[in-house]
């Protein structure tokens, strides 16, 4: 009986996105704490940009002979958060029968497409993703604010726009 | 610099893919959002999500100060800004050999243009993998774009960026 207490507030914790807040950050310095031998940068536990970068780089490289560039920590073998990130996510969704086919029209696939080309861009000029800001700025690296604080702008920006736009469909 | 685990080719894509496959799953349980989280609060008052950002913050910071207690030798450059003389150096792996303006340029461009496109599609980089695993076509094309973006990043953009920033 306490065991099924037990395992039903876990279940609820996991839901709760302050838990897998804290869970990334000290996985995160974990994963440093094990590797930094790879050659770092610091603060690379986890970043979405730099480690589809990487990963994606690296398949080039094997491929092609060019030699775009990859951070040190994964220069020799491949980094594969996102895969894991893709099963976790596929297999969290399977379960509990999430997984639902969402389609859009061709117009959305190349909005999305050429979206995700420039996100990346933008995460890369920053060298980091929203993730890899909130642990550089954990870490102690004040780029790391101004770039969340500029990521805050953006989203005000666009949530105005988006406001602006469900009125005018309202009306 | 000297971890726990001193040959490390072998263990990176396991430790990496355990660490996503946990993240992942986490991620679609919550439906953890970074730029959703202060979509959120801009536009309903809704702080679920932002908080799940500001713990993701402080998490970090817990966890690179308990590690760094037991592995000092892991972590050289914890905290990086207390032993900088000038604050707004960022810590190395950025595009090498900037002046610190062009960083902060770069930061709050490269910011700006994360939360607005990521506002207008719904989500975050992970939010979109996530999104993607769930059968979110329309995010799939979203990461097949970032695979492909990576690649123009670092055949074109890089090179432009240093040529044109100080």
């Amino acid at each position: 009986m306490e065991k099924e207490n037990q395992n039903k507030s876990f279940l609820r914790i996991i839901r709760i996105p302050a838990f897998l807040g804290i869970t990334i950050g000290i996985l995160a310095a974990l994963v440093q704490a094990l590797l930094i031998n790879a050659g770092g940068p610091e603060a690379y536990g986890f970043c979405v940009a730099c480690h589809t970068r990487d990963l994606t780089n690296a398949v080039v490289n094997a491929f092609t002979g060019a030699s775009l560039g990859i951070a040190p920590f994964s220069a020799t073998t491949p980094v594969l958060t996102i895969v894991g990130v893709l099963i976790g996510g596929y297999i969290a969704a399977n379960r509990k029968k999430e997984f639902r086919l969402k389609m859009g029209s061709i117009l959305s696939y190349a909005l999305y497409f050429f979206g995700g080309i420039a996100v990346i861009n933008f995460a890369l000029l920053v060298g980091a993703c929203p993730y890899r800001l909130a642990l550089r700025f954990g870490y102690g690296d004040l780029i790391a604010l101004i770039g969340i604080l500029s990521i805050a702008g953006g989203v005000a920006v666009g949530s105005i726009l988006l406001l602006f736009y469900m009125k005018r469909r309202d009306m | 610099m000297s971890s726990l685990i001193t040959s490390t080719a072998l263990v990176i894509p396991i430790i990496t893919l355990i660490l996503g496959f946990i993240i992942g799953y986490l991620a679609q349980r919550s439906g953890f959002c970074s730029i959703g989280g202060l979509r959120d609060l801009f536009m309903f008052k809704h702080t679920r999500l932002f908080f799940g950002y500001l713990a993701l913050i402080a998490g970090s910071f817990l966890g690179y100060f308990i590690f760094w207690a037991i592995v000092p030798t892991a972590f050289p450059n914890f905290y990086w800004l207390a032993n900088q003389t000038d604050p707004l150096t960022p810590i190395p792996g950025a595009p090498g050999g900037l002046t610190t303006l062009s960083y902060v340029v770069l930061a709050i461009i490269g910011g700006f243009g994360m939360g607005i496109i990521g506002v207008l599609l719904g989500g975050c980089p992970l939010r979109q993998i996530v999104m993607s695993a769930e059968g979110n076509v329309k995010s799939l094309f979203f990461v097949a774009g970032t695979i492909v973006g990576a690649i123009i990043f670092h055949t074109t953009i890089m090179q432009l960026v240093q040529l044109i920033m100080p």
